[in-house]
Formats: C-alpha cells, sequence, structure tokens
C-alpha cells in the first residue's frame, strides 16, 4: 500500500509539472536578437550594398571590355561565350534582401527617435534599385519589400522606376535638410560619418547618374533638362573632388572576412597570403591599346600591374621592372595563351599589399564631371555653369587622382593638351566620342556595372567580340533568376538577354 | 512458483509465450527444458512504448529483426546491417568512411521540406540516430520495426515517420555465460570510376580557334597543350617517353619518369582498409534477477590511408524482482573517436594524371618530389599532403540509460514508470598544417630543356599563396530526457479481453555548441587557438525543446479472434508555445483505430493443412507534427556578415518570416494487410497496403525575394504517399540435419505532391544550379532537374549541334528527370544449415529512381574520365543541326576540337550526361558458420560453446552500364535532397572478414 500511494503522489507531481505552461515557456530564441535598433541596421545595410555590389561591378568590367580572365583558369564560358542561364547571375535575391534592411530602417526610424536615418535609406534604396534595373529592366518596386502583404510583386516599368527614384531623392533631400545627425549616431553612417552635406551632394550626384543614363532616349530631353535645372536650383551641387566610398580605414579591420571586400576577393587574405583568385581576372589588351593610344601610360601603371603581379616585398610595386613591355593584356575572351604569372594583374589603383581598409568606391567623382559632360554637350537648355570641355578635362583630372597617378593634375593636363583623339578635347571632333571614351576609362577598376551601362547606352568604346561567340550577339541583360520566376508568377516571359532591350539602350 | 499433482509417467505439457510447447514425462528428478520457439505467429513484439502485444493483436504492419539477422554481415553499424532486411525499409548509405553517414526512412518520404527519418527508440526511450553509430550490434536483442504512422502514434510527434525500435539483451536466468567474440574485416575497393588511360598532363594552351597561330591539326594541338604541370589531362597521348612531371627543384633535381600510364594508380593510392572488433558480454542471472554486461571495442583503419575510427563501449542491464516490484536498469557508456582528413582526397586524385605514382609520393614529408615545393602539379596539393595535413578529429563520449519500475499494484493494474537519459558531448578539433612555400616554387622553378617549349613562366601556380594553417575547436553537447508513466489496466469481461494504457509522457531535448578557431597558425604543428595571428573566431549556439503528452491506449479482443485497439494522445510542444499564443496551436490531440480478424479461429473450418491462419488488418489514423524548425516562430535580426567591425555592430533582418499562425502539421493514414501461414506453417505471406497524405504541412516556402523576405514559414502544402509491400517466408526444407529457409521482401513506394503555395509550383530542395533535386506540383520528390541536350523536333532522339562548331547545343532550361527515391525494393534472403554449418546471404535491389553524379561533371573537366578519350576529330554522334531555313538536317560537321573543347567547354557543362538510372543489386551480406560441435568444445572444459565464421558485405554490386561514376545511394547530403553525388563520398568498398565467437 505504501508503493500505491507513493506512486499516486509521483503520478500527481508529474502531471502537475506537465500541465504547467511555463514548463513549455522557453520558445524564445536564445541565439540571436528579437528586434534591432535603425542605426545597426543601417551600418549593416551600407556595408552589404558595397559587398554586394563587387559582383556586379566584376561582370560589368568583363562585358564593356576592360577585365577579361586569365588562361591559368579554364574559361568561364558562362561570361566570356555568354552561356547563361536564369541560373547565373542572381545579383537580385541579394539585393532585394539588401533593400529590405533600408526599408527596415525607414519604416522604423522615426519610432525609434533615428529619423536621420530616413535620409541614408532613401538615398541608398535609390542607388540599389537603379543597379538593380539597370542589370534587369522592369523590376517589382511599387509593391516590393511588403513582406506577407504582397507575396507576388508585379513588375514596375523600368522608366517609371527611374522617374520615382528621382522623386526619392527629391524626398530624401528634404529630410537631410530636416533632420540633422545626432553625433552619438554618426559612426553608424560609414559612408559619410553623418554629414549630411555631402549625403545631399551624392544624392543629387545619384539624379544626375539616373538622368544621363536615359540622354539617348527619343524624347527625354526636356525631362533631363528640367530636372537638371532643379539641381542646379537646389544649390548644394555635386560630388566633387572626392569619391563615394564605403567603410575605410575607420571601418575595416585586418581580421578574415572584415577586410576590403575586393582587396579580400583578389588581392590578399587578413594576413597577407595572396588570394589565387587574384589570378583570373586580367586587363583586357582593348584596355591597354586605347591607353596605349594617346600614350597614357600613367593610368595604364596604375590600373594594371607589370606581369607577374605586385611584388609582395615592395607593397604598391611590381614584381618586373615597370616597363611597359612588361605590361601584357589579354585578349577579351580568349581561352588559352595568356596564363597569370605572363600577364598583368588588376593594378595598385585597387590592390596594394596590406591596405586593406581603403573604401569601397561607389561612385567616382570622375563619372560625375563626365555626366556633366555630356548633359552640357547634348542639352542646351540645362543651366549648369561650366562648360562641356570644363567638366570633361576635370572629369579626365578626377580620374587621374582617383587613380593615384603621382601629380595628378600635371599629368593629366600633359594628357589633354597630347593632341590625341578621344583625349585631347580640341583634337576630338567627335564630343561626345570623346566623353564617352574617357568615361569608360574612369570608370575602369571601379565601376564595372556602369561601364557596362555606359557601353549598352552609348555602344563605345568599340569593343572586339570573344573569339568563342559565333554571332555578333552582345549581352544586353541578365535573365530574371530562377529563385524569382519560381515563386513569382509576374515575372516578365519571353526575356531575350541579346535582344531585348533596357529602355535606355536604343541601338 | 506453481505445484502440479500428477501420476509419474504422466504426460505434462508445458507452455510458455516464446517457447515451444514440450511433452514431458512426469519422473521423479525431471527437468524441463523448454525450446525457443521457431514459429513466429506467437511472439510478443515490443510496440510503441514498449507496450508488448502478441503479434495478433497488432492491427498494423511491423517487421522484427532478430540478433541473429542483424550480425549476419558483422557489420558495426547497425543500420547498415539492416539494409534489405525489412520491407518498406530503405537504409541510405549516404558515405562511406570510417564514420559512415547514413538515412534511414520507412515507407519513404511524407513531409516535403522536413524530417523524413524514422525515430531511433533504445530500449523504450526516445532518443535520436546519434545512438545508430555507437551502439555494438551484438548487444542487441532485437529489432522492432514499426513501418506506419499507427505503430507510432504514442510516440507522438517524433514517431510520425515510424520508428526503430531497438531492444537490447537484458540477460537470461540461469548460469553464468561469458562469451567473447573477435572479427576481423577488410575493406577493399569495390569499384572506381572509369577512367582513361591514353591521355596525359595537358589543358588548352594552343592558340585559340581564330587566332594567330591556331594549329589545325588536332596532334599538333595536343603536343603543345600538354604541360608537366596541368592537373588536367588533356595532354597528347601516352607514348612511353621519358619526360619530366613538374619543374626542376631548388637542388637541380628533376622528376623524370615514364609517359605511360600505371595501372590502378589510383586505386593504389587507398589503403586496404583493416578494422577489428574484439567483444566480451556476461549474462546470467537467478530466479529474480538477470543481469547483462558488455565490453567492446572497434577499430577501424580507412581506405584512406591514416583516417582510422576507435570505438569502445560498455553496457550493462540488470534487472530485480521483489515480490510485485520489478525493477530494471539499463547504461551504457561509449566513447567513439575518429580522425579523418578534411581534404577532398578523390578529388585531388581525379586531378591527377594515370603516368603518376601518387602511391609513391605518401612520403611528403622526406620525398622532395612529393613535398609541395617540388610537387608537379601547378593547381592541386598534392593528394596525400593535402590529406595529412587536413584533419579532422572528433570524439564523442555518449552515456545513455534508464531506470524502470514495474508495480504490480493488483491483478488488474500494474503501474510502470521510465526515465531515461541520453548524454552525448563530441569534442572535435579541425586543423590545417602551416605551409610556406620556398621562394624557389614561388619565382624560380621552372621547366627544363628539352621541354622548354612548356614553360610559360617560372614559378608554381600553387605556391603563389602560402597556406597559414587554421584551427578550429568544438564542443556540443545534447542531452535528452525521457519520462514514461504509465497504468496499465488488463480485465477480461465475459468473452472481451480488455487492456488499458494511460499514460504520460516528458520530453525534453537541450542542446549547446561552442566553437572557436583561428586562421592562422604562427608556429608550425601546434594546434591550439592561442597560436595564432589576428582574432579568434567562433561563435555558440543553444537549444532548449519540451514536450509533453498524454495518451490512452485501449485493446478489446472478442474471443481472441477480432481485436479492437484504439488510441489517443494529446500533445502540447514548446515548439509552438508562446504565452500569447492560443492552445490550439501549441497542443493538439490526435488518434487512431486499429482492427486485426483471425480467420482461421473465428471460422474455424477456413483452417486446414495449406491454410494454417489468416490475420486481416485494417488501421486509420491521424498524427499531428510539430515539424516546426526550432524558435521557427521568431523573426529574429543577426549580425551582419563580418560583424562586429571591431567595435561597430551590424544587424540585419532575418530572412525567414514565420507565419503568425503556424500550427502542428497532421498526417493521415490508412492501411489494410493480412498475414498469412500457409502449408504446415512453412510459408509465411505478410502484405499490406497503405496511403498517407500529408496536410497543410510547416514549410519554408521559398517567397520572391523582391518581397523583402527569401522564405516564409507557413503551413501549407499537401503531400501523399502509397505504397504496397509484401514479406515471404519460406521454411524449403526441413530433413533431418538441413534446414534451408529463405525470404524474399517486395516493396513498392511513391509519392506525389498534390499542393504547394498558391502561384508557387516548385521549389529547390538542393544541388546544383544545374542540376538539382526539387518538390514539384503533380510530381513525384524529390525530382531530379537539370539542364541538357537539346533534342530534334522530329522524334529521332537526335541531338543538335551548332552547325559551325559541331558541339552540341545546351539546353539551358532545366527538365524534369525522375524522382530520386527507390519505387521498387526487393530484399532476397536465404539460410541454410547443416549439422553444425550454415550459411547466410541477403540481397537488396532498388531501381527506379534517378541519380546525378557530379563526379562525372568534375572528371570531365579534368579529363580523367574514360568517356572522354575520344579526342580525335569526329562528328559529336547521334547528332542533327538546323540549317539556316531551320530544317533539320544531319549532321556531318567535326566539333572543332574534340581534344578539349568539346569535352570541358561542352560536354562537361550539359548535366544531363552524368543523369543515370540508379538501380542497384547488392550483396548485402554473407556468411558462412561453423559451430564447433559439443563434443569437441565439451573436450575442452573451458569452453561451453564456439564459433567460427566468414562473412562479406557488399561483396558486388551490380549498377547500370551507362553509370559510369559511383554507388547510387551516395548522396552529398544526409538531408531530403538525396540522389546527387560528388567526389565528397569515398569510393564504395566491399568487406569481408572473420569472426571467431567463443563462449565460456
Amino acid at each position: 500500500m505504501k508503493f500505491k500511494s507513493l506512486y499516486a503522489l509521483a503520478f500527481v507531481a508529474l502531471m502537475t509539472v506537465g500541465c504547467k505552461k511555463s514548463y513549455l515557456d522557453i520558445n524564445t530564441n536564445p541565439n540571436s536578437l528579437p528586434s534591432a535598433t535603425p542605426s545597426f541596421v543601417l551600418t549593416n545595410a551600407l556595408n552589404t550594398t558595397a559587398a554586394s555590389m563587387v559582383s556586379p561591378n566584376e561582370i560589368g568590367s568583363y562585358w564593356s571590355g576592360q577585365w577579361t580572365q586569365s588562361s591559368s583558369y579554364i574559361l568561364t564560358t558562362t561570361t566570356f561565350n555568354y552561356q547563361f542561364t536564369n541560373g547565373d547571375y542572381n545579383y537580385w535575391d541579394g539585393l532585394y534582401d539588401n533593400l529590405y534592411d533600408y526599408e527596415y530602417v525607414l519604416q522604423n526610424a522615426d519610432a525609434t527617435g533615428q529619423k536621420y536615418f530616413k535620409g541614408p535609406a532613401r538615398v541608398m534604396k535609390a542607388f540599389v534599385y537603379q543597379a538593380l534595373s539597370d542589370m534587369y529592366g522592369n523590376l517589382p518596386y511599387t509593391e516590393s519589400l511588403k513582406g506577407v502583404a504582397v507575396l507576388a510583386p508585379k513588375f514596375d516599368d523600368h522608366k517609371a522606376v527611374y522617374e520615382s527614384l528621382i522623386s526619392s531623392l527629391d524626398a530624401a533631400i528634404v529630410e537631410f535638410k530636416a533632420n540633422p545627425f545626432a553625433s552619438a549616431f554618426a559612426g553608424a553612417d560609414i559612408m559619410f560619418a553623418g554629414n549630411t552635406t555631402k549625403w545631399i551632394r551624392f544624392a543629387n550626384s545619384m539624379k544626375l547618374r539616373i538622368l544621363m543614363h536615359q540622354s539617348r532616349v527619343a524624347g527625354r530631353e526636356a525631362y533631363i533638362t528640367t530636372e537638371i535645372n532643379k539641381i542646379v536650383t537646389e544649390g548644394s551641387g555635386f560630388l566633387t573632388g572626392e569619391d563615394v566610398g564605403v567603410g575605410g580605414a575607420s571601418f575595416y579591420i585586418a581580421t578574415a572576412g572584415k577586410l576590403n571586400p575586393i582587396y579580400d576577393r583578389w588581392g590578399y587574405d587578413a594576413n597577407g597570403a595572396v588570394r589565387a583568385a587574384g589570378r583570373y581576372p586580367r586587363p583586357t589588351k582593348f584596355l591597354f591599346d586605347v591607353l596605349k593610344a594617346s600614350n597614357d601610360t600613367f593610368r595604364l601603371k596604375r590600373i594594371a600591374y607589370a606581369k607577374g603581379g605586385e611584388n609582395t616585398g615592395n607593397p604598391g610595386v611590381s614584381a618586373q621592372p615597370e616597363l611597359i613591355s612588361n605590361y601584357v593584356g589579354v585578349p577579351f575572351g580568349v581561352a588559352s595563351g595568356y596564363t597569370a604569372p605572363a600577364t598583368s594583374y588588376i593594378g595598385p589603383s585597387l590592390f596594394v599589399k596590406g591596405q586593406y581598409n581603403r573604401p569601397v568606391i561607389m561612385m567616382t567623382a570622375a563619372e560625375v564631371q563626365f555626366a556633366l559632360a555630356e548633359a552640357k554637350q547634348r542639352f542646351s537648355g540645362v543651366t549648369l555653369a561650366g562648360t562641356a570641355q570644363s567638366y570633361y578635362e576635370e572629369g579626365v583630372r578626377q580620374s587621374f587622382r582617383t587613380l593615384g597617378v603621382a601629380n595628378a593634375t600635371a599629368q593629366a593636363n600633359v594628357l589633354l593638351a597630347s593632341g590625341k583623339v578621344d583625349a585631347d578635347w580640341a583634337a576630338s571632333t567627335d564630343k561626345l566620342k570623346a566623353i564617352a571614351t574617357q568615361k569608360w576609362l574612369a570608370l575602369a577598376n571601379f565601376s564595372g556595372l556602369e561601364a557596362w551601362t555606359e557601353y549598352r547606352k552609348t555602344n563605345l568604346p568599340v569593343t572586339p567580340q570573344s573569339p568563342g561567340v559565333t554571332t555578333a550577339d552582345r549581352p544586353l541583360r541578365f535573365y530574371y533568376p530562377a529563385t524569382e520566376s519560381g515563386s513569382n508568377a509576374n515575372v516578365p516571359a519571353g526575356i531575350n538577354v541579346f535582344s531585348s532591350r533596357l529602355f535606355w539602350d536604343i541601338d | 512458483m506453481y505445484k502440479i499433482n500428477a501420476a509419474e509417467n504422466a504426460v505434462l505439457i508445458f507452455s510458455a509465450t516464446g517457447f515451444s510447447d514440450t511433452e514431458s514425462k512426469v519422473s521423479k528428478n525431471g527437468s524441463i527444458s523448454l525450446q525457443r520457439k521457431v514459429d513466429e505467429l506467437e511472439n510478443v513484439v515490443v510496440t510503441a512504448q514498449g507496450i508488448r502485444k502478441k503479434q495478433r493483436e497488432i492491427g498494423y504492419a511491423y517487421a522484427k529483426v532478430s540478433n541473429e539477422e542483424i550480425t549476419v554481415g558483422k557489420s558495426p553499424q547497425l543500420a547498415q546491417a539492416l539494409s534489405g532486411k525489412v520491407s518498406g525499409l530503405a537504409v541510405y548509405n549516404v558515405n562511406n568512411s570510417v564514420d559512415p553517414a547514413v538515412k534511414i526512412v520507412l515507407r519513404g518520404y511524407r513531409s516535403l521540406t522536413g524530417n523524413n527519418e524514422a525515430l531511433v527508440v533504445l530500449d523504450g526511450m526516445q532518443t535520436t540516430s546519434t545512438v545508430l553509430a555507437l551502439i555494438n550490434p551484438n548487444d542487441i536483442e532485437n529489432v522492432s520495426i514499426l513501418k506506419g504512422g499507427q505503430a507510432a502514434t504514442l510516440y507522438g510527434s517524433a514517431g510520425i515517420n515510424g520508428a526503430i525500435v531497438i531492444t537490447t539483451k537484458k540477460g537470461q536466468k540461469g548460469k553464468l555465460k561469458v562469451s567473447y567474440s573477435n572479427s576481423t574485416n577488410f575493406d577493399q575497393i569495390s569499384f572506381l570510376p572509369q577512367f582513361q588511360d591514353t591521355y596525359g598532363s595537358g589543358s588548352h594552351y594552343s592558340a585559340s580557334f581564330g587566332s594567330a597561330g591556331y594549329k589545325t591539326n588536332y596532334l599538333d594541338r595536343m603536343k603543345e597543350n600538354w604541360r608537366p604541370f596541368e592537373n588536367q589531362q588533356y595532354g597528347d597521348a601516352f607514348d612511353g617517353s621519358q619526360r619530366i612531371q613538374g619543374r626542376v627543384l631548388e637542388d637541380g633535381s628533376k622528376w623524370i619518369i615514364p609517359y605511360s600510364p600505371i595501372a590502378n594508380a589510383r586505386r593504389k593510392a587507398y589503403d586496404i582498409g583493416v578494422s577489428t572488433n574484439n567483444q566480451v558480454s556476461f549474462q546470467g542471472g537467478d530466479e529474480s534477477s538477470t543481469f547483462y554486461m558488455s565490453v567492446e571495442n572497434n577499430r577501424i583503419n580507412g581506405i584512406v590511408p591514416n583516417d582510422k575510427s576507435d570505438r569502445t563501449g560498455v553496457r550493462l542491464s540488470a534487472t530485480k524482482e521483489y515480490g510485485k516490484l520489478l525493477v530494471g536498469f539499463n547504461a551504457s557508456y561509449t566513447q567513439a573517436g575518429y580522425d579523418r582528413t578534411s581534404s577532398d582526397f578523390y578529388s585531388d586524385l581525379i586531378n591527377t594524371a594515370a603516368n603518376i605514382p601518387v602511391n609513391d609520393l605518401r612520403d611528403w614529408q622526406t620525398n622532395p618530389f612529393a613535398n609541395p615545393n617540388g610537387y608537379y602539379n601547378d593547381y592541386i596539393q598534392a593528394p596525400n599532403f593535402n590529406k595529412d595535413n587536413n584533419r579532422q578529429k572528433y570524439l564523442d563520449a555518449n552515456i545513455q540509460g534508464n531506470f524502470d519500475i514495474t508495480y504490480k499494484a493488483a491483478d488488474f493494474l500494474t503501474i510502470y514508470n521510465r526515465l531515461g537519459v541520453m548524454n552525448n558531448v563530441r569534442t572535435g578539433k579541425n586543423r590545417t598544417g602551416k605551409f610556406l612555400y620556398s621562394d624557389w616554387a614561388k619565382k624560380s622553378a621552372y621547366v627544363p630543356a628539352p621541354w622548354d617549349w612548356a614553360n610559360d613562366y617560372n614559378g608554381i601556380n600553387r605556391a603563389g599563396t602560402d597556406i597559414l594553417g587554421g584551427v578550429t575547436d568544438y564542443s556540443n553537447t545534447e542531452n535528452v530526457l525521457n519520462n514514461e508513466f504509465q497504468l496499465q489496466f488488463k480485465k477480461d469481461i465475459g468473452q472481451f479481453s480488455n487492456k488499458l494504457i494511460l499514460g504520460f509522457s516528458l520530453y525534453q531535448r537541450k542542446t549547446k555548441s561552442i566553437t572557436i578557431g583561428s586562421t592562422s597558425v604562427v608556429v608550425p604543428d601546434v594546434y591550439n587557438v592561442s597560436n595564432r595571428q589576428g582574432e579568434l573566431t567562433g561563435g555558440e549556439s543553444n537549444t532548449l525543446e519540451r514536450k509533453y503528452g498524454y495518451y490512452a491506449d485501449l485493446s478489446t479482443g472478442y474471443k481472441d479472434w477480432l481485436i479492437l485497439n484504439g488510441t489517443f494522445r494529446y500533445d502540447a510542444t514548446s515548439r509552438f508555445y508562446k504565452p500569447d499564443r492560443p492552445t490550439n496551436t501549441w497542443s493538439y490531440p490526435y488518434y487512431g483505430l486499429a482492427l486485426s480478424f483471425i480467420a482461421t479461429d473465428a471460422i474455424p473450418s477456413l483452417k486446414s493443412n495449406t491454410l494454417n491462419y489468416a490475420k486481416l488488418r485494417i488501421n486509420a489514423n491521424k498524427n499531428g507534427n510539430d515539424n516546426l524548425p526550432l524558435y521557427g516562430l521568431d523573426l529574429t535580426y543577426p549580425n551582419g556578415g563580418g560583424f562586429p567591425y571591431g567595435n561597430i555592430v551590424g544587424l540585419t533582418v532575418g530572412n525567414t518570416l514565420p507565419d503568425a499562425n503556424l500550427t502542428p502539421e497532421f498526417v493521415t493514414s490508412y492501411e489494410v494487410g493480412g498475414e498469412f501461414q500457409l502449408f504446415n506453417n512453412r510459408v509465411n505471406l505478410d502484405v499490406s497496403a497503405y496511403t498517407q497524405t500529408s496536410k497543410g504541412q510547416v514549410i519554408t516556402v521559398k517567397v520572391p525575394n523582391t518581397t523583402g523576405f527569401s522564405n516564409l514559414l507557413i503551413n501549407v502544402g499537401e503531400s501523399k504517399n502509397w505504397g504496397y509491400e509484401a514479406d515471404l517466408k519460406v521454411q524449403i526444407l526441413r530433413k533431418n540435419a538441413l534446414k534451408w529457409d529463405a525470404s524474399l521482401r517486395y516493396t513498392y513506394n511513391d509519392n506525389k505532391v498534390v499542393d504547394l503555395y498558391p502561384g508557387v509550383n516548385q521549389f529547390l530542395l538542393s544541388g546544383f544550379s544545374y542540376a538539382n533535386t526539387n518538390i514539384i506540383k503533380d510530381e513525384r520528390f524529390p525530382m531530379l532537374r537539370s539542364d541538357g541536350y537539346v533534342y530534334a523536333a522530329d522524334g529521332s532522339g537526335r541531338r543538335l549541334v551548332n552547325s559551325t562548331t559541331g558541339y552540341p547545343l545546351r539546353n539551358t532550361a532545366l527538365t524534369n528527370r525522375g524522382g530520386t527515391l527507390p519505387r521498387h525494393m526487393v530484399g532476397l534472403g536465404s539460410r541454410f544449415t547443416y549439422k553444425d554449418f550454415s550459411f547466410a546471404f541477403n540481397f537488396e535491389y532498388r531501381g527506379g529512381n534517378q541519380m546525378y553524379s557530379d563526379l562525372g561533371r568534375q572528371m570531365t573537366f579534368t579529363g580523367s574520365g574514360k568517356w572522354t578519350e575520344n579526342r580525335v576529330p569526329h562528328v559529336f554522334p547521334n547528332s542533327a543541326y538546323l540549317d539556316g531555313t531551320g530544317k533539320i538536317t544531319d549532321n556531318n560537321v567535326n566539333v572543332r576540337e574534340a581534344e578539349y573543347g568539346l569535352w570541358v567547354d561542352n560536354y562537361r557543362l550539359i548535366s544531363e550526361n552524368f543523369i543515370n538510372n540508379a538501380w542497384f543489386i547488392k550483396l548485402r551480406d554473407v556468411n558462412l558458420a561453423w559451430n564447433v560441435p559439443a563434443s569437441l568444445v565439451g573436450k575442452t572444459k573451458i569452453f561451453s560453446g564456439a564459433s567460427v565464421s566468414i562473412y562479406g558485405r557488399n561483396l558486388f554490386t551490380i549498377i547500370d552500364k551507362a553509370n559510369f561514376y559511383t554507388d547510387p545511394e551516395f548522396s552529398f547530403t544526409t538531408g531530403n535532397g538525396q540522389g546527387i553525388n560528388t567526389t565528397g563520398q569515398t569510393p564504395p568498398v566491399r568487406q569481408y572478414g572473420i569472426n571467431v565467437n567463443l563462449i565460456f
């Protein structure tokens, strides 16, 4: 009988434990945070955007004819024979994921008293949407980033998205003016450290970039002129004399995974070991030929290292003597005969051993100047103060500066007075071609996606076709990724990457 | 104890469950020994929650595998030992190594993305598949396989995929029995992919088509493509000449070897694995107690040189009766250590040309040509160096035990409680050694004359990147507690016998893992994270889950021929719990009903010498499942990639959005079956048919990233799973000393995705962008898809080629290639016994599924595959092209470059080439044993029994003739996406050995 009562007691005890809800109240994730303030989210979002642009810029560098691959790797037929599918070049998923972080900042900034993060979030959303639309064309915009509310966002027209981005940048400028940064949170802004003036100039430069992408589209002149004149009226001006970068010395550290992502990918790892992947990308022979045509060896030697690459014992200097004969470019898309050690590496303007904490450049000052030059050259109605020539020449000087040419201004001025076509303004009869060519050169190494966009827009310079391609086809866009088409019935069908042109790509 | 008064010489019949009836004449000093019954009919089966039932009472399909059947092949791993022995059971041996990976699936997949693996129950305790690798198969008394939902209703959600119920030996009453067993086992590669042995190292160095200096003669191109330092094998044909491999070493030495293939060069790089198993067991007991104790050591030296494992385990179990009280405990401690390479040895070998004597390069520490500074290959580390320099070592320390009390409170009531514990700690260290190349290797090593035309540059390409080493040290703890309390009632009312079990179950599982690491090693060969440059890496992860459940199981039998069994369970789970969530979202009832009807007892006239026994069974049940990832209800904000950067914090919004209304999912299943004993009980047939529908599954649905999230966790989707099973056992011969039994098992299983999320017709499970497994509406799952050829639209099956280059066109759209789970499985086993000899074997066939071998793609890249051997200009076989007007035209265009362009740049990228029918036949195990006759054993006065056996496992495997690659069972994952293999799985092996068993 004793046993029985003991058991009955034990039974009751167990049941009681079981019945208590608190027994189950252990379901809070101990491994990850349940909430986040906008400041922390913005910091990561900026860093993610910078890192996410490395690959699109890489492909852009290839398809604008600036870079190719060495024969130390078997030919990537996907990229160099254009045999790609909707399983390739999925930058979409990562960038939309990134966009949602900016959206989160926008949604939560007011509630957390961090209003000043709304401006950066809007500008960066515009930056990412612009990049995405230039890769894929029409895309979800008005219905995107709404979580469960819209599970299959519709696709908006590329041109309409562009116009909306302009208004969104205007809204951002208004917010910047109204909400200066709280100094304690300026550090969360790893782009401009809370400097709203620079943010506004970047916003204006973004507007200019978006507007000038459409410069060859019939019937857009009035719109572009009006919008540029609005920027002039607003008065904060454009990004001048410096490049926009994310990260930098106060951010990147010499630890695996925390380096400048470009340096980490093709340069060196945290412990200074050479990245094998650095043997893959090569400057093209064509790029060298364009530079050599105007005796522009100063920039050439900053864009590339001599064959054999950097002397790791003497960072920033080539292992081989820096004679022009040691700079060997690789013909675009060639499958054999150009091994890594026998050809030029991407140069000191991108990698110098030990300089793991350079900012990742998002937009160069030169790009802005060339856009201004083109605007002034094309559209008589714009009220910009300078001349096409003055903007063009400043663009070239900025390019020399960004590349790190010693005595940049003086050396640039030599080129500008060289009498060479597409270098010296006066000697160039086709001014738009000169602008396009110099812009293409200035974008090399830093803004591959923009270079590809400009190439698609202007068809300049005339780059050679990949020898493995039997047709005249050039890729004009990426496919919408399979991940999107597999779950969103609104994905446009019938895209032909060789003939379905983006709206600003008229020929 | 009981007393029977009987006259001398009267015949008494003794009956006991599990023993044959024995007749005995009453004598003054007689003793009775009962024989274990061979006839399985009345065997007691351990069903869910340790409930013991007579077979006739069970209204659903189950199977029981005895120790004898498990140990035929002397496999040290239980899972492998079950392969092919039970219908409806698929054991996937997804990888071979000294720590083999297995996946156990009963009756196919139900869950689209969740767990489909069977629950493992050890001595009544719910545990995890962790124990499968650790338990000594010899300690197992038997394994009951509860195939369907009904069988596991009482385990709650964990048993939704069926259960593998392991019962260990408890010892037998009687005098002390000590047995010792030794097995020595050899592992040998049974087959490797088919290699070409015609062409040596080389790649694509000759000028590209269309560029200056292009050579039109393919032989000239091949000659130019030869490089002494290439990993690819697209050089010129082997000609027996003496050639250098690699470059001149710093001391001026050159590795000049014959340019001719070495037979089985790659196979010789592997060892013959040797493993030994030693074990001792003690068992015995007296009137009121039993005990069983065993010690086992299993040591494996794998086929990959230096890979090894060592498992030592002790098990102790004992029971003791005190009148109405029976107490028992069961405990085991197992320690298993593993030392494996983390390099891809297989991949390194297929990147090594057929003329390289890899086997002579094991001594990389002393042999300058095997050392990284002198190794010939510019792109791949020396396989032996790589293997030794990259190691993963880990140790599992596992304690498992349970303690149970049974108290017979009254005739009709038994009170039972069992507390079970499993604690597993895995500590491990992964390391990469430091290696800094010499300056010579980096910059100066060159290809000398007369081969200097192949000297593109000086220095070994690979040497550009020093190996700075690294360490990852980790500790993972898993702790499972499980308590079952039961009130067992038993009462006969008239013709009705009733059994009722009321139970309460508590379950808790806790895990913790901590990892720290460094990405460099400062002082070579010291593997401690403090010996580093830069920051410490690492992290922690903790989980805790709890469940409780109340259950009832009522069995009512009418005259012992009609038995109705009803079960009901009510579960509550922490996975769905939040204080503010409604009760019905985290707790759920479910139930089942089973009926068995013994036709031959109900209608005695049916019974004859032809039909001895017939039972029909039917059941239906609905099971709940808390198939939600742990903490799946929370949207989290994890650290952004790389963060924190020093003091700078960065967070990101998580990518999986949980639906607010998540609830447990339900599986409904129906099953009918029958068991028949025929021809004087010599033939036993068991058949069943079932269908299972799984609705409202908790699925991580891929949503467009344009929503801001990549996944949505939601109750959605429906899948259906159905099949048939038949088990036939025949006593073919019983003649004097000769016994011959055979068994044949057939399983058919198929499934279908009935519905997915609105707007979503398919999503990816796993794999590569060009070949992967998917969930596709209205199709079987997982469905293999890949890119492939473009076929001529005339139905001729011809592949279209580019009319200029002659290369096949690639259809980049992925096409369905078929399901990856076998539709048909057949097991055939037999056992002959003649006097003291016995011979047993088991075959297994599986088929009706497809596989993709990424191994094939990799071997096409390296040019090591036999299929790449046709490098003479040729027209692509079975092909056509479209002329300018779109007309299908017979192809007479030679491929532009058959020596490289065809294989690497075209054929390799068409994944359809590496899709195969995945059927196989394997001789799973075979055993020839000799029991030393008692007369001989008796003479020793030490032993009371002895046996010797030779055995083998997977001695031969037959696969599809177009499958050039590997074992179709292999898979790169133990997840649901079965059917894709890579170089990550070591080659298939056959195993054979000898076992000596002594009983003292």
